[in-house]
C-alpha cells in the first residue's frame, strides 16, 4: 500500500486501454462514485493493481460542504471503494453538491466564512472517523467569490487543513484559473500554501472562453498551467502528479505528449 | 442363435458374434473418426493471436459481413468515404496507407456508389473475401473447403457400415432371425454418423482459442466501456468491430450508420464492473444526468468535466 507516486491519470473507461498501456506508470485515481461498493471492480482497475499501480478513490458526491451533516451511506460507499482497491487515501472535495435535499449537479464553492470552516471541519471529521485511509481534500475552482467571504483562500484552506489534519489535493489549473479569472498572483497564493501537505496534484486542461479561463478537463493543459506546476515543483515538488482528461479525447500520441509534458515541468521520469 | 440353429444363421454368421463384430466395427471407426475429426479441427499450423489483423478477426468472428464492416468503419473514420442522401455510399477521400485488398474493394464499391449492405455482392469486394477466406483456410484457422470435404469422409465410412447394419437386418428379417439389438445399434450409428456430417464448426479450435484471447485483452474496446475511439486510432476501432460488431460504428459515427443502414449488429458485448452512474463517466455524451462537474474555473458546464 504505497502512497500515489510520479506522473498518473484518471483512470476512465473510455481510455483504459491507453492507461493500461503506459508502461511507466505507477498511479491512477478513479472517481469513487462509478465504482460499485460490492464489486465488481472495473477489470482495467484489477489489472493495475496486480501490476502495482496505486488506485486512489477520488470523491465527488459526498458534499463535505454541505450545511447536513455527511450522508453515513456515502461515507460507507467510499469507504469500501477503497478497500476494494486497497488504496492508500482517498481524496473529496472541498464543495457541497446538495443542499435541502436538492442536487446540484455539479462542485459548488464554499463562502469562505468561519462558519462554513466549521461546517467543513465537522463533516471531515465524520468522514475520517468511518475511513480505513487518510483523506486529501480538493479546494475547487470558483469563477465567482461570495460576498461575505471572511477568510482568503489560503486561509480558509489553512484552517480547514489545520483543525482535520487532512492531506490536500491541490488542482494546479484551478489556482490558474482563479488567479486568471481574478487577476491576481497564483505564485504568490502557492507561498501561502502548506505545500508539504500535499498528497498529490491535480493537473487538466481548459480554454479561455469570453475572458475567463474555464477548466473544462477537455482541452489540452496549456503552457501558463504547465509554467505554474514547475513553479511549484520548483518550490516543494508533491509525491505525485495526475492528469485528468474528462472528455474530448485525442488520438493516444497527444495524449502520451501531455503526460510527457506534465513530467518534464513537474521534474517526474515519464511514464510513456 | 444356438448350435442347432446353425444352418438358419444369416450370411453363416450366428447373430450374436455378427453383433459383436458389428459393435466392435462400430466403436474402433467412431473413435477412429472422431480423432481424424479432432486433428483437422485443432489448426495446428495457426499464428498466434496477435498476428492477426482485425479483418482476419473480423472473418473468424462474424464471417464475410462483419470483414466488409470492418473495413467500411476504419474507411469511414479516416474520412475515405462517406454516404449520399440517397443511401449509397461514395468516396470522400484517398484511401488511407495501410490499406487491404478489402479496403481497396469497399473503397472501389463506395466509388461506384454500391449500397453498405449490397457491398459483399458486389464481384470486387467478393474477390477480396474469397482471398480473405482462403489466406485464413491456409493458416489453419478456417474450415475450407478441402478440410470439410476431409471431414466427411469419416461419416461417409460410417455411412458404408450403416448400409452393411442395414443389409443385414433385412436378411435377418427375412430369415426370421432375431435384429433388434442391431436395429438400435444401426440407429445409434445413424444419429451419430448425421451430428458429423451436418456439424462442421466454421473456424478451427486455433481460431476458437485466438478469439478468447483476444477478447479478454480488448474488452476496453467493448461498446459498453464507452470507448473514445480518437484514442485508440482506426486499429483500435477495426479491432472493436471485429470483436463487437457494427454496435461499435453506430457508436461513432451514429448518422453515418443510420443513413448507410448498416446492420445494427451487437455481438457479444461484456464490458462490466464500472457503473458511471452517479458521476460522470463519459465524455462523449456531455449534458443530460452528468451529475458532476470540475467545479472549474469558469464552471465550464458539463462538457465531461468531472472528478477535479
Amino acid at each position: 500500500m504505497t502512497g500515489p507516486h510520479g506522473v498518473g491519470i484518471g483512470w476512465r473507461p473510455e481510455i483504459a486501454g491507453f492507461v493500461a498501456d503506459l508502461p511507466g506508470l505507477r498511479f491512477v485515481e478513479v472517481i469513487a462514485e462509478a465504482v460499485p461498493s460490492a464489486g465488481p471492480v472495473p477489470d482495467g482497475l484489477v489489472e493495475l493493481r496486480k501490476r502495482g499501480v496505486t488506485v486512489v478513490p477520488h470523491g465527488v458526491r459526498l458534499s463535505l460542504g454541505g450545511a447536513e451533516p455527511v450522508e453515513p451511506a456515502r461515507v460507507a460507499h467510499l469507504a469500501a471503494v477503497a478497500e476494494l482497491l486497497a488504496a492508500p487515501l482517498v481524496s473529496e472535495h472541498i464543495a457541497f453538491v446538495r443542499a435541502g435535499g436538492m442536487e446540484a449537479g455539479h462542485l459548488l464553492p464554499l463562502p469562505r466564512s468561519r462558519e462554513a470552516v466549521d461546517v467543513v471541519c465537522a463533516n471531515v471529521a465524520r468522514a475520517q472517523s468511518e475511513l480505513p485511509v487518510p483523506i486529501a481534500l480538493e479546494p475547487i475552482a470558483a469563477l465567482f467569490d461570495w460576498p461575505d467571504d471572511e477568510l482568503d483562500e489560503a486561509a480558509f484552506l489553512g484552517e480547514i487543513l489545520d483543525r482535520t489534519d487532512a492531506l490536500l489535493l491541490l488542482d494546479i489549473a484551478n489556482v490558474h484559473a482563479n488567479t486568471r479569472n481574478r487577476g491576481t498572483d497564483p505564485v504568490a497564493l502557492l507561498d501561502r500554501l502548506p505545500l508539504e501537505r500535499i498528497a498529490y496534484l491535480h493537473v487538466a486542461g481548459g480554454a479561455e472562453h469570453g475572458g475567463f479561463y474555464h477548466d473544462t478537463h477537455t482541452d489540452p493543459v496549456p503552457p501558463p498551467v504547465l509554467d505554474l506546476l514547475a513553479e511549484l515543483c520548483a518550490r516543494q515538488r508533491p509525491p505525485a502528479v495526475l492528469l485528468e482528461r474528462d472528455g474530448h479525447y485525442p488520438p493516444a500520441a497527444e495524449l502520451r505528449a501531455e503526460l510527457d509534458a506534465v513530467a518534464a515541468a513537474s521534474g517526474f521520469p515519464a511514464v510513456t | 442363435m444356438t448350435g442347432l440353429a446353425a444352418d438358419f444363421d444369416t450370411w453363416g454368421v450366428p447373430s450374436r458374434t455378427f453383433l459383436i463384430l458389428y459393435l466392435v466395427a462400430a466403436v474402433v471407426l467412431v473413435t477412429g473418426v472422431l480423432i481424424h475429426r479432432r486433428a483437422l479441427l485443432a489448426g495446428r499450423s495457426a499464428p498466434p493471436a496477435d498476428q492477426l489483423s482485425p479483418q482476419q478477426v473480423a472473418y473468424l468472428n462474424g464471417g464475410a459481413d462483419l470483414a466488409v464492416w470492418t473495413s467500411l468503419s476504419v474507411l469511414r473514420s479516416q474520412g475515405s468515404i462517406g454516404v449520399q442522401p440517397d443511401r449509397r455510399l461514395t468516396t470522400e477521400g484517398p484511401l488511407p496507407s495501410g490499406a487491404t485488398p478489402l479496403d481497396r474493394a469497399v473503397h472501389y464499391a463506395a466509388a461506384q456508389h454500391t449500397p453498405a449492405r449490397q457491398l459483399s455482392s458486389t464481384e470486387w469486394v467478393d474477390r477480396a473475401l474469397t482471398e480473405l477466406r482462403d489466406g485464413l483456410d491456409q493458416r489453419g484457422l478456417l474450415i475450407g473447403a478441402n478440410r470439410r470435404a476431409a471431414l466427411r469422409l469419416g461419416p461417409l465410412l460410417l455411412a458404408a457400415l450403416e448400409l452393411l447394419g442395414v443389409f443385414r437386418i433385412i436378411a435377418g428379417l427375412a430369415n426370421g432371425r432375431p435384429v433388434w439389438y442391431l436395429v438400435l445399434v444401426v440407429i445409434g450409428l445413424a444419429v451419430v454418423t448425421t451430428l458429423l456430417f451436418v456439424r462442421v464448426p466454421r473456424r478451427t479450435r486455433a481460431a476458437d482459442a485466438a478469439l478468447r484471447t483476444l477478447r479478454p485483452r480488448n474488452r476496453h474496446l467493448s461498446p459498453a466501456s464507452n470507448p473514445a475511439y480518437a484514442v485508440y486510432g482506426a486499429t483500435g476501432l477495426a479491432m472493436a468491430v471485429a470483436l463487437y460488431g457494427t454496435a461499435s460504428l453506430w457508436a461513432m459515427d451514429p448518422a453515418f450508420a443510420q443513413q448507410a443502414e448498416i446492420v445494427r449488429q451487437p455481438l457479444t458485448g461484456g464490458g462490466g464492473g464500472y457503473t458511471g452512474g452517479s458521476s460522470c463517466s463519459s465524455g462523449t455524451t456531455a449534458g443530460a444526468g452528468c451529475g458532476s462537474s470540475c467545479g472549474g474555473g469558469g464552471g465550464g458546464g458539463c462538457g465531461g468535466g468531472c472528478g477535479g
